[in-house]
C-alpha cells in the first residue's frame, strides 16, 4: 500500500475520532438504538441438533433422505429398553403391558409403538393362520407363559429388536412423527373441504422439529423413571434421546462458555491495563456485538447447531483484540500528558487501519467455510465474520463515543512505569535474540515445520458425534448397553425401486433380497457390524411358514409370482398394518433397514457405497438403489467436511496472501508474510497428526481460523515494523521498536485468545476439548512465530536485499 | 326385511313428524335397522392412492347374504392376475361376542385358511377401510351424541358424535372418536370422520355417490382418506358396479367349498 494511501487512511481515522469525540451522545444513542431494535427480534433464536441439520437443505443425500421420511418415516426410533431377571414372569409382563399404554397413551408425536406386548405375532395351527399381537391372550398360568416365552425366543424377527438373545432385556421401540405438526390446527371437521388441504399444503413441511423431539424425550424418560427398579431397568437409547442430550449439553457448555470468556477476558484486560475502563469498554463492545450477531443470526432463522455453540464465547475473545489495540496506545498517549481528545484521535490514526485489516483477514478466515458443504460450517462462517465485522464498526464508532463520555486521567505511580520497564524489557531480549540468531531461528523453525508436515499425513479424520458425549453420561451407558445387547440402535436404510407397480411380486427380487439378508447380517468387524436387518422378506417369510403349517423348511420367500402376490393379499388382510413400513402401497417399492451400533461415520460412507453395489449386482440394473436413514447422513457430512476443509483452507490461504500482499504493498513480503501465517497451522495440525488426534466437525475449524488470526499479529508487526525500517533503515532497531510499541499488544491479545480457546477445555462433550486445547495452541505458536520467526525472516530478507543493492 | 317398498313410503311419510324428537341413540338406531339388501351381488372396483397420486387397483366380486341377523359375505378377486381367483369368504355374527369367522383361499397355494383375529382395527385388503368400518357396531359400546345438524351435497344431515364406552371397543376398533354424518331423509351415514387411536391419524369416510337400487339407499362410491396433520397419507376409493338385490343366492354359496372352487 503506498504511504500516501495510508496517510490518508490513518488521517481519516483521526478526523473520525474527532467527530465521534463532538457528538459522542448522538453516536452512543444511535449505536443502543441500533442493538436494542435488532435485540427485539433475539427470542426467535432456536437450536437444531438433528442429523439432517448438518446438512444444508438442499443438499442430494438430504433430499433423497426428504424422499425416504415422507414415504416410511421418521427412521430413527426411539428404544427403551428394559432388563429384568425373567421376562416371561407374569408380575414383569403385566408391568411392561402398563409402561407401555402409558407410554402409547402420553407420548407426544408418537407415530407407533411395539413392544412384546403389541408384537407381530404370525403363525400357523392346523387349518388356520394366525394373526395376532403376541400378547393378544393375555397368559393367565405357568403353561400359557411357557408357550408365549416359547413363540418368542423362536422369532427370529424379535430377535435384536425387541428382545435380546439371553432373554434378559426387551426393547419399546417407539417411531415417532416423521414431521412436525407446528402450524397444523383447525377442526379436523373441515377435513372434507378441499380448502382445508389446499391450506395445509401452504404450509411448508419441516422434519419433527428439535423441541418436538425434546417434549417427546422428555415425557418418555418422565414415564420411564416411575417405573424403574432394580427389576425392571429402563435405559433409554436410540437416535432421538442422542439428538436430545446433545443438545442438553450444548446448552450447558454455551452458558458456561460465555461466563468463561467473560471472566478470562475480564482478568487479562485487568492485569495490562490496570484500570476498570480498560476492562468494561472492551467488554461492552464485544458485549454488544455478540447480542446484535445473534440477532442477526434469529432474523435470519439460524438454528444453533452442534458446531456453532462456539459463536458466542469465539466472537468474545475475537472480537476483543480490536479493542486492546486502540486502548493500548490511548492509555499510553494519555499517560505521556496528552488531554483525552488527542489522545483518542492519535490511537485512532495509529491503530485504525491495522484494526481494519486484522478484522477483515480474521472474517476472510472464517467466510472461507461459507462455502461448506455442513451447513452448521457454513453458518458458523458467515455469523462469524459477520460478528468480527459488526464488532469492529463497534470499536470504531463506540469506544471513541464511550471514552469521551467517562472522565479518565493519566494514572500517577512508579509501579506501573515499572512493570512496564520490566515487560520491555522482556521485548527487547526477545528482539535482540530473533535478530542476532536469526540463522538458529530459522533453521529451527524449519526443522519444526518439516516433522510437523510429516505429522499432517498422519491425520485421520472423524464423525461421530454420540461418542463426543463421555462415558459418564446416561445416554451413552444406555447407548453402549443397546449396542452390545441390541445390536445397536443406529440404522442405515437402502431403498429398492423397481419403478413399476407390483415391481416387488418377482421373485428374483424378494428372493435376491433374501439373499442380501443373509449376506449383510454376516457383515462383522471392528468398524461396522450389523446387528440386524429388516424387511419385507421378513414378512413374507413368516407368512409363507404360517401357510405351510409352521414347518421351517417354508421360512423362506415362494418361488411363484402369484403365490408372493397371494401371501401378501393374505398379510394385508389379516389385520396387521406392518407392510407399510415395508413397501409402498404400489407395491413397486421396498425399504431394507439396517440395524447396527454406532460407528464412526469415517466408515459409513463406504458402507453406503459398499451396500449400493451389493444391492445392484444382486437385483440387477432394472432397479434404482438409494441408500439413505441417519447414517447414511452422518456419511455424507464426514465427507462434506473432508471437501470442505479443502476447499475453505484452500481459500483462506489464497485471500490472506492477496491481502497481505496488498497491505504490503509488495508480492515478496506479502509471500514471506505468510510463513510465519501457515506455520501455526501447520504445527497444530502435525501435532494432530502425531497425537491421533481426529480431524472432525470442529478441529475442522481450526486451519481457518487460526491463520485468519494468526495473520493479526503478523500484521501488526510487520506494519509497524515497515514504518520504523522506512524511518531508521535499520532491521535490528525497527524489529525493537515495533515489538515495543505494538509486541505488549500482541502478547495480551494473544493470551486473551489463547484463554478464549482454552476454556472449550471445560465442554461436556470430549471432541470440543480437542478444538479449545488446539486452537489454543495455535495461537500460542503463532504468537511465538511473530515474535521470533518473523523478526528473523525480516533481518534475513533485508540482508539480501542490502547485499543486493551493494553489489 | 320382507316389506321393504311399505317400510320405505312408511318412513317418508313419518319422518318429517318424528325427525326433531329423535335422540341420538334413536338416530344410529335407525341407521343400524336401514335396510341394506339381501341377496345381493356387486363388483367392486377398490383404487389404492398414496399421496403422490399413484393408483393400484384390484377388481372384486361381491356376494352377500342375511342369515337370520347374521351377515355372509364372499368375494372373489378377479384382478390383477397375480391374484385372481383368491377367495374370501366371512360370516359376521349379529351377537358381538363372537368373533367373526374368515376364511381365505389361495389359488397359488390351492388350500383355505381359516384366519384367525379378534382384532378389527386392521386394514381391510390393504385399504383405508378396516374390518369394523365393514360390519355393523355393537350401538351399546359408545355414547352418542347429537353435535348439530348440516347439510351435506344438500341434504340434511345429522351429525352424531359416538364414543366409545370402554378400551376393549377402542382397542378392537382402532378409533377413539367418530363422528357420523346421519342423513335425515334416508338414515344413511354419509360423511365420518374416524380419530385412529394410535399415531394421530385421521380418516375422513365419504359416499359421494349414493344411488337407490331395487328401493335400497346404496353408496356405489365411497371414499376413505387417512390424514395426519391435515396432510392425505393414503386414499381409498372404493366404487360398485351392477349392484343387484333379492338374487337367487342359496347357501351353498357362502362355505368353504364353494370359496375353494372359485367363480
Amino acid at each position: 500500500m503506498h504511504t500516501q494511501l495510508r496517510q490518508k487512511i490513518e488521517d481519516g481515522f483521526g478526523h473520525l475520532a474527532h467527530l465521534i469525540y463532538r457528538n459522542h451522545w448522538k453516536v452512543l444513542l444511535l449505536v443502543l438504538a441500533f442493538v436494542a431494535g435488532l435485540a427485539t427480534q433475539l427470542p426467535k433464536l432456536t437450536m437444531d441438533t438433528s442429523t439432517e441439520g448438518f446438512l444444508h437443505a438442499d443438499d442430494p443425500v438430504l433430499t433423497a433422505y426428504a424422499q425416504f421420511r415422507d414415504q416410511f418415516g421418521r427412521d430413527e426410533i426411539l428404544a427403551i429398553a428394559v432388563t429384568a431377571p425373567d421376562l416371561f414372569d407374569l408380575k414383569f409382563l403385566n408391568k411392561l403391558k402398563q409402561l407401555h399404554e402409558e407410554l402409547r397413551d402420553n407420548l407426544p408425536y408418537l407415530d407407533d409403538i411395539t413392544s412384546l406386548i403389541n408384537a407381530r405375532n404370525t403363525r400357523g395351527e392346523a387349518s388356520t393362520l394366525i394373526v395376532e399381537d403376541l400378547l393378544e391372550q393375555w397368559p393367565e398360568d405357568a403353561a400359557a407363559l411357557a408357550a408365549v416365552k416359547k413363540r418368542a425366543m423362536g422369532n427370529a424377527f424379535y430377535r435384536n429388536l425387541l428382545l435380546s438373545e439371553d432373554a434378559t432385556t426387551t426393547v419399546i421401540v417407539i417411531k415417532t412423527d416423521a414431521y412436525s405438526s407446528l402450524g397444523i390446527e383447525g377442526d379436523a371437521l373441515d377435513g372434507f373441504d378441499d380448502a382445508f388441504e389446499e391450506e395445509t399444503a401452504s404450509i411448508a413441511r419441516q422434519f419433527i422439529t428439535d423441541e418436538e423431539n425434546s417434549e417427546l424425550v422428555m415425557a418418555a424418560h418422565r414415564i420411564a423413571e416411575q417405573y424403574n427398579a432394580p427389576d425392571f431397568q429402563i435405559r433409554i437409547g436410540g437416535g432421538p434421546e442422542v439428538m436430545f442430550k446433545l443438545k442438553q449439553v450444548m446448552q450447558t457448555n454455551m452458558e458456561r462458555f460465555i461466563r468463561l470468556a467473560f471472566g478470562a477476558i475480564a482478568i487479562a484486560l485487568f492485569i495490562m491495563f490496570r484500570r476498570i475502563s480498560g476492562v468494561l469498554l472492551p467488554l461492552l463492545v464485544v458485549f454488544l456485538s455478540l447480542l446484535s450477531t445473534l440477532s442477526v443470526m434469529a432474523i435470519a432463522g439460524i438454528a444453533f447447531k452442534l458446531p456453532t455453540q462456539i459463536l458466542p464465547s469465539f466472537l468474545m475473545a475475537v472480537g476483543v483484540g480490536a479493542s486492546v489495540h486502540v486502548l493500548a496506545i490511548f492509555y499510553r498517549h494519555l499517560q505521556q500528558g496528552n488531554d483525552k481528545e488527542e489522545s483518542i484521535a492519535y490511537a485512532m490514526r495509529h491503530s485504525g487501519l491495522a484494526i481494519v485489516m486484522t478484522s477483515l483477514t480474521t472474517a476472510a478466515g472464517l467466510l472461507s467455510f461459507a462455502g461448506a458443504e455442513v451447513a452448521p460450517i457454513s453458518d458458523l462462517g458467515i455469523l462469524a465474520s459477520s460478528g468480527v465485522m459488526l464488532s469492529l464498526i463497534f470499536t470504531i464508532l463506540l469506544l471513541p463515543a464511550l471514552l469521551s463520555v467517562i472522565p479518565l486521567k493519566a494514572k500517577s505511580g512508579s509501579r506501573a512505569e515499572k512493570r512496564h520497564a520490566k515487560m520491555d524489557s522482556i521485548v527487547i531480549g526477545i528482539a535482540d535474540f530473533a535478530t542476532s540468531r536469526h540463522k538458529l531461528v530459522l533453521v529451527l523453525s524449519s526443522i519444526i515445520i518439516l516433522i510437523s508436515i510429516i505429522g499432517t499425513t498422519q491425520v485421520r479424520f472423524s464423525h461421530e458425534p454420540y461418542k463426543w458425549m463421555p462415558t459418564s453420561m446416561s445416554v451413552r451407558q444406555a447407548g453402549d448397553f443397546l449396542d452390545q445387547k441390541m445390536g445397536g440402535a443406529s440404522v442405515v436404510e437402502v431403498v429398492v425401486d423397481t419403478g413399476r407397480e407390483n415391481g416387488l411380486y418377482q421373485p428374483h427380487i424378494l428372493k435376491g433380497l433374501e439373499q442380501l439378508k443373509q449376506e449383510i447380517e454376516q457383515i462383522k468387524n471392528d468398524r461396522i457390524s450389523i446387528g440386524k436387518t429388516l424387511s419385507v422378506v421378513d414378512i413374507i417369510r413368516e407368512t409363507n411358514r404360517a401357510l405351510n403349517e409352521n414347518r421351517q423348511e417354508f421360512y423362506t420367500v415362494p418361488d411363484r409370482r402369484d403365490l408372493i402376490a397371494q401371501e401378501f393379499l393374505l398379510f394385508e388382510n389379516s389385520g396387521s398394518d406392518d407392510l407399510e413400513d415395508f413397501v409402498d402401497s404400489q407395491f413397486s417399492k421396498a425399504r431394507f433397514t439396517l440395524k447396527m451400533p454406532w460407528t464412526d461415520s469415517i466408515y459409513l460412507h463406504e458402507l453406503s457405497d459398499d451396500l449400493r453395489k451389493r444391492f445392484q449386482q444382486q437385483l440387477g440394473d432394472d432397479v434404482v438403489i438409494t441408500v439413505t436413514g441417519m447414517n447414511a447422513i452422518l456419511g455424507r457430512t464426514m465427507a462434506a467436511t473432508i471437501f470442505s476443509m479443502t476447499e475453505s483452507y484452500a481459500i483462506a490461504a489464497v485471500v490472506i496472501t492477496i491481502m497481505m500482499i496488498l497491505l504490503l504493498g509488495s508480492l515478496r513480503l506479502g509471500l514471506i508474510s505468510m510463513i510465519p501465517n501457515l506455520t501455526p497451522i501447520i504445527v497444530t495440525v502435525g501435532v494432530m497428526g502425531w497425537l491421533d488426534l481426529p480431524m472432525d466437525l470442529f478441529t475442522i475449524l481450526i486451519g481457518s481460523i487460526a491463520i485468519g488470526l494468526a495473520v493479526d499479529d503478523t500484521i501488526h508487526f510487520m506494519h509497524n515494523f515497515r514504518r520504523y525500517h522506512s524511518q531508521s533503515g535499520d532491521v535490528d532497531d525497527a524489529v525493537r521498536s515495533t515489538l515495543l510499541t505494538s509486541g505488549r499488544a500482541m502478547l495480551v491479545t494473544s493470551i486473551v485468545l489463547c484463554l478464549g480457546f482454552f476454556i472449550y477445555m471445560f465442554s461436556i462433550l470430549t471432541n470440543l476439548f480437542n478444538f479449545g486445547l488446539l486452537t489454543g495452541l495455535a495461537i500460542a505458536i503463532a504468537l511465538l512465530a511473530d515474535l521470533f520467526l518473523a523478526p528473523a525472516l525480516m533481518v534475513q530478507f533485508y540482508k539480501r536485499e542490502k547485499t543486493a543493492v551493494e553489489d | 326385511m320382507k316389506y321393504p317398498l311399505l317400510f320405505a313410503v312408511l318412513m317418508i311419510t313419518l319422518l318429517p313428524l318424528q325427525a326433531a324428537n329423535l335422540t341420538a341413540r334413536q338416530i344410529m338406531e335407525r341407521v343400524d335397522d336401514r335396510d341394506d339388501g339381501d341377496n345381493g351381488i356387486s363388483d367392486m372396483v377398490m383404487t389404492l392412492i398414496d399421496k403422490r397420486g399413484n393408483k393400484r387397483a384390484r377388481k372384486i366380486r361381491n356376494y352377500t347374504k342375511d342369515k337370520g341377523e347374521d351377515k355372509q359375505r364372499i368375494m372373489f378377486f378377479m384382478a390383477p392376475a397375480d391374484v385372481k381367483d383368491t377367495g374370501f369368504l366371512t360370516y359376521d355374527y349379529d351377537d358381538y361376542s363372537k368373533d367373526d369367522d374368515q376364511w381365505l383361499y389361495l389359488p397359488a397355494l390351492g388350500k383355505s385358511k381359516r384366519i384367525a383375529s379378534s382384532d378389527k382395527s386392521g386394514s381391510f385388503m390393504g385399504s383405508d377401510f378396516n374390518y369394523s368400518d365393514m360390519t355393523s357396531k355393537n350401538l351399546d359400546a359408545y355414547d352418542f351424541r347429537i353435535l348439530n345438524e348440516k347439510e351435506v351435497r344438500g341434504a340434511k344431515t345429522w351429525v352424531i358424535e359416538a364414543i366409545p364406552k370402554t378400551a376393549e371397543e377402542i382397542d378392537e376398533t382402532g378409533y377413539s372418536k367418530s363422528v357420523l354424518f346421519v342423513r335425515q331423509d334416508n338414515y344413511m351415514v354419509v360423511r365420518a370422520v374416524l380419530w385412529v387411536s394410535e399415531g394421530g391419524r385421521i380418516k375422513y369416510m365419504d359416499s359421494p355417490k349414493i344411488e337407490q337400487i331395487d328401493g335400497i339407499w346404496v353408496a356405489t362410491k365411497q371414499t376413505m382418506t387417512t390424514k395426519k396433520n391435515r396432510r392425505m397419507v393414503h386414499k381409498t376409493e372404493l366404487n360398485f358396479y351392477n349392484i343387484k338385490f333379492n338374487q337367487p343366492l342359496d347357501q351353498d354359496m357362502f362355505s368353504l367349498r364353494r370359496l375353494e372352487k372359485g367363480l
